[in-house]
């Protein structure tokens, strides 16, 4: 066991990465808040419309979509990739453009199945993503040479080797790693996306009717928040792979809406959720020598926890202290009339 | 209730067909003789292949079983949820004595399923989020601790060769005889639980209310069947992956549920589309050198799916089309019967055809158009063509369904302007759709409840059943017919 | 003896006593009673849902449950089938605890509780209600089918014993539902509105078949939404909203001054129970 879990050495887990190679960490722990609060911003938002696994689904069938843009790319550009000098196949357009129709083709599928058949939602979910994702791993296990991605990736990303990617260059200086520059771009749009359409979002996702009264089109809503969703997916990817992406879109706004009922209070503890997890994450993995991005996923899921039994408001210390001290049912109060105002202390009470 | 005979001819039937299927399909994959490389993988004389063939059969039975109780439970995603759950139960069973010994592993991984299970109805029972968010959560933390559990593993000394990333796609050619032992075991029980508990599992997924009220103990077999579940995620793991293992609960079950109507034939279709999805794609990676075993069985699974979405006999979209279409031609035919009743009522029956120009003038189309629909008619046996080419004769068929459609229109006209008091102006669009649909008994009804009048709203004659069921050509020989539109 | 037991000890329950005017004959053997339930109190998040209801429900009565939306009468229909637990007090179905007479009681649970395309036929369904008699691990026998096959003609599906269930009419379902009930050959039938949503003709013969089993002494409990048609359905009415408002023969507690209490300042509502009384005393 001592093998499996390294000796934990505090000089080594917190203190040597922000002083030897602080260049490398500070770069980790940047992708990896862009990349949390990204999804995470996004994802309050299919956690509110209850669609948090259509994520998961979009986040599997990114896949084809990206191998099938490789290898386009490849054939374009011509030749294999070769060893480690492999960014240059890496067509950003191609990229985005086979997410977003991955995206597309995943939504339109799921309604598809479910609205022409009687398979329900959930099963049409299912079928979609997994045989999108079937194609996915067939075409880059067939055409490994020609396909830039290999299973690895996929399943937990590559986070922690974002500062080996060139940097970009603005007059001469090195700013900072292109894929960070990416995500951090990414990151930026939703929030800016988040801030210009908050209250169409809010008035869609919570009564679609009255969204279409007042001339929002839910189902352009619908579908613009998927092909976002593609675009956040699809450049988390490679840091942060396939599964664990949605990790990233569902625990912080999960953790978020545990500590309060606000959504612009949920917003702000996302992000806090997305930066908490980042650095803890990064020291997790340093301690337990293991993939940063599961590691980030593993420090989010413990944040969520601990929102779950300390939350003053739904958690359950507090609830179980509340059971404790209080009555096992709040005694309704009855008025006049014989109508009943279930513990509502404004209603008057009629008491003699 | 599984004794029929017929679904099980079918099921070896199906069997029996992938053969020739398989082999015609994968023609390019590779250079060798598909063939001989066909013959060597069902010949059975190969002892791996054999284990790989069999373990395909083994979970194909399992997944189809219990994912049929999944997808009629609404609950296709806790599959998913808990495929993903298993994996840091998978790695700690691993460690057991660092190897892939079969036992601890499914020990391991069964008890991280129930956890997760566990976890997410904690989540939706004591928070406010909703289910789907709990499972994705679930999903993705317990796996993102499997990812770490696996990549310290292979870090050590020990793990860094045992094999223990083939879990993540599957790798049907590791299977190892213990393996297989335990899943015959888990196949056995599974198929025991469902033919015992059929009923009780029948009812409880179709009205758990209802059960728990009849004193059946709904939670514990809730709690079995997500116990059975874990224990058939575990023992497809090996040849699936656990990203891909939920489609095998999923998908062959959903195939079957949408090409039949009763819950016990759905069992056993969906228990043959998962051998055979299993079997294919295990046959395909086969192909392949050295392919993951998951996503080729996936794809064939979605195969058997997309056929049965499209060519499904009741609810195949195909099938519907096409119902669809006859239905809207057989309308479009009996709309120009009734353009003919009306051209020849207008001459009060004088003359016998209806010219193309007449109908043209009618129905406000060109003469094309009319000649088309007319021809769709002579191909029923309902009208005839003068030899020229410009007249249409109705057949005696042809009469006597023109009389029938026009009654339908008037009769509902009739009722609705006098039962329903609707005015008479407003009733024409309504009884547009109705003629088309009307049944004898209902007809009878209406001519009873309207004492059978013989004039509609707009003082038109009503056909009257009597006299059209007389003029039945069934019953009259058709030379002493002498009926409107007929060319003497 | 009251039918309506004297109410919960408190202050806000003090007036209750006045409003329960359900007078009958004392029951002898309270061992004989179909339905007993004693100071019931069911609570969702701790607040409550159903408070302090006390009832007993004589033998062989088609008694209605009537109130507006959110009162809690399903919730009273699933807290005596045993489906929700109890913050306090007790069902006891005739003199027992719900769990050992469960074969005396018919559920009829609303129709929206089920997925319709459930890959099932009706003949399937109204099996269903012989399941509790059969025990663990038994199949349905011969005689079975024979008894579900009855109890279809008796609401008149048995042409459509093959049919999926989806390709029926709401109407149609709602028979099947009663089929299953009468199928289980209970003493004590709950139903959650079974006129919800249904034509005419099927409500009518529903309504028969309640009578008809109402004079086989069988004791029913309906749920009911529509107030006009509850005064003549009924014997004995409940009026619920959380507590128990009134209890009583129809003619009794189908009064402008109960509705009103049980329905409080709810204007359209109120408006209907007057069109109600004025229907009634015309």
């Amino acid at each position: 066991m001592t093998e499996l879990i390294p000796p934990f050495d505090f000089q080594r887990v917190f203190i040597e990465p922000w002083t030897l190679d602080w260049r490398v960490f500070l770069w980790v722990v940047l992708m990896g808040f862009f990349v949390a609060a990204a999804c995470g911003l996004t994802g309050v938002y299919l956690i509110l419309r209850r669609m948090a696994l259509v994520g998961d689904a979009i986040s599997h069938s990114v896949l084809p979509g990206l191998a099938i843009a490789f290898l386009a790319g490849s054939l374009a550009g011509g030749g294999t990739v070769a060893g480690g000098e492999s960014h240059d196949l890496r067509n950003p357009t191609l990229m985005f453009i086979g997410a977003l129709a991955a995206g597309v083709v995943t939504t339109l599928l799921i309604e598809l199945i479910h609205k022409k058949s009687r398979v329900k939602q959930d099963a049409a979910i299912g079928i979609t993503f997994s045989s999108l994702f079937a194609i996915g791993v067939i075409l880059i296990s067939v055409f490994a040479d020609k396909v830039d991605l290999d299973a690895d990736c996929v399943l937990y990303g590559e986070v922690g080797l974002v500062a080996s990617h060139p940097f970009v260059q603005l007059g001469g200086t090195e700013l900072a790693p292109w894929p960070v520059a990416r995500m951090c771009l990414v990151f930026l749009a939703t929030g800016g996306l988040v801030l210009a359409f908050y209250k169409e979002l809010l008035v869609s996702s919570f009564d679609s009717g009255l969204a279409a009264s007042l001339g929002i089109k839910p189902g352009l809503m619908h579908y613009a928040l998927m092909c976002w969703l593609s675009v956040v997916v699809v450049s988390a990817f490679e840091a942060v792979g396939a599964i664990l992406v949605i990790a990233m879109l569902i625990l912080p706004g999960a953790t978020a809406s545990l500590l309060t009922h606000r959504l612009p209070l949920i917003f702000l503890w996302t992000l806090a959720h997305a930066a908490l997890s980042a650095v803890a994450g990064l020291h997790l993995a340093i301690w337990l020598d293991c993939p940063t991005a599961g590691a980030m996923v593993v420090a989010g899921a413990g944040l969520f926890c601990a929102a779950w039994v300390f939350s003053p408001s739904q958690g359950l210390l507090p609830g179980l202290r509340r059971r404790l001290s209080a009555a096992k049912v709040e005694a309704p109060q009855f008025d006049d009339a014989g109508g009943v105002s279930p513990g509502n202390p404004a209603t008057p009470v009629a008491r003699r | 209730m599984l004794r029929q005979p017929k679904i099980w001819l079918l099921f070896a039937l199906l069997l029996a067909g992938l053969l020739p299927a398989e082999a015609a399909k994968i023609g390019d994959l590779t250079d060798t003789n598909v063939l001989d490389q066909a013959w060597r993988f069902f010949s059975l004389r190969d002892p791996s292949l054999r284990a790989v063939l069999l373990g395909s059969v083994l979970l194909g039975v399992t997944c189809g079983l219990l994912g049929s109780f999944i997808v009629v439970r609404k609950m296709s995603l806790m599959g998913d949820a808990l495929s993903h759950a298993v994996l840091p139960g998978v790695a700690l069973g691993f460690l057991w004595n660092m190897t892939k010994d079969p036992v601890a592993i499914f020990i391991g991984a069964t008890i991280a399923g129930l956890l997760g299970t566990m976890a997410v109805y904690a989540i939706t029972h004591t928070t406010r989020l909703k289910e789907d968010t709990a499972l994705g959560l679930v999903l993705a933390s317990f796996f993102a601790v499997g990812i770490c559990l696996v990549k310290m593993i292979e870090r050590l000394p020990t793990g860094a060769k045992s094999g223990i990333d083939k879990f993540f796609f599957g790798q049907a050619a590791a299977l190892s005889t213990e393996d297989l032992q335990l899943m015959t075991g888990v196949t056995t029980v599974v198929i025991a639980a469902v033919l015992l508990c059929y009923k009780e599992l029948l009812v409880s997924s179709f009205d758990p209310g209802f059960a728990r009220a009849t004193g059946l103990p709904t939670r514990l077999l809730h709690h079995g069947l997500m116990l059975m579940l874990a224990a058939a995620v575990v023992i497809a793991l090996q040849a699936v992956g656990v990203v891909l293992v939920s489609a095998m609960l999923i998908t062959p079950a959903a195939a079957a549920y949408l090409l039949t109507d009763r819950m016990h034939r759905m069992l056993v279709i969906a228990a043959a589309f998962g051998v055979a999805s299993g079997v294919l794609g295990a046959f395909l990676s086969f192909l392949g050198n050295n392919l993951p075993t998951g996503p080729f069985m996936v794809l064939a699974a979605s195969f058997l799916f997309g056929a049965a979405f499209l060519f499904g006999p009741r609810h195949g979209t195909v099938a519907r089309w096409w119902r669809q279409r006859s239905r809207s031609q057989r309308v479009e035919r009996e709309n120009l019967l009734k353009a003919i009743f009306r051209v020849l009522e207008d001459r009060e029956f004088r003359g016998e055809g209806a010219t193309l120009q007449e109908l043209c003038a009618l129905r406000r189309e060109t003469i094309e158009q009319i000649r088309q629909a007319v021809r769709a008619l002579r191909q029923h046996g309902m009208a005839t063509f003068d030899e020229a080419g410009e007249a249409v004769y109705l057949t005696p068929e042809g009469w006597q369904r023109a009389r029938a459609v026009v009654r339908n229109h008037r009769l509902w006209e009739l009722y609705l302007t006098n039962e329903a008091k609707i005015a008479a102006d407003h009733v024409h669009a309504d009884a547009e759709e109705i003629e088309h649909v009307l049944g004898e008994e209902v007809v009878r009804q209406l001519e009873k409840g309207l004492a059978y009048a013989t004039r509609d709203p707009h003082g038109r004659i009503i056909p009257s059943s009597a006299e059209i069921l007389q003029d039945d050509p069934g019953r009259r020989p058709a030379e002493g017919m002498v009926g409107y539109g007929r060319k003497t | 003896m009251s039918l309506a037991t004297p109410p919960k000890p408190g202050p806000e329950n003090r007036e209750l006593a006045i409003l329960t005017p359900g007078q009958t004959a004392p029951v002898a053997d309270p061992r004989a009673l179909p339905l007993e339930i004693h100071d019931l109190t069911v609570s969702y998040h701790r607040k409550p849902v159903l408070w302090g209801i006390d009832l007993q429900v004589p033998k062989g009565k088609l008694v209605g449950i009537i109130g507006p939306n959110g009162a809690g009468k399903s919730t009273l229909i699933k807290a005596i089938m045993g489906l929700l637990p109890l913050s306090s007090g007790w069902v006891k179905i005739f003199g027992e605890p719900f769990q050992s007479n469960l074969r005396r009681v018919g559920y009829v649970p609303q129709r929206e509780s089920v997925d319709w395309d459930f890959p099932v036929n009706v003949m399937d369904v109204v099996l269903m209600g012989r399941y509790g008699r059969l025990g663990l691990f038994k199949r349905p026998k011969k005689q079975d089918r024979e008894i579900a096959r009855e109890c279809l003609e008796k609401v008149k599906m048995l042409p459509y014993a093959d049919r999926q269930i989806a390709n029926l009419s709401g109407g149609q379902q709602q028979r099947v539902f009663l089929a299953r009930a009468l199928a289980q050959e209970s003493d004590l039938y709950l139903m959650d509105e079974p006129f919800a949503g249904v034509d005419a003709a099927t409500e009518s013969a529903i309504v028969e078949i309640m009578h008809e089993l109402k004079s086989r002494g069988k004791t029913l409990l309906v749920v009911h939404h529509d107030l006009p048609t509850a005064r003549n359905y009924f014997d004995l009415l409940i009026l619920l909203n959380m507590r128990l408002v009134a209890f009583g023969p129809t003619e009794e507690v189908f009064n402008y001054e109960l509705l009103q209490k049980t329905y409080g300042g709810r204007l359209t509502i109120l408006s209907e129970v007057a069109d109600a009384v004025r229907q009634k005393t015309s």
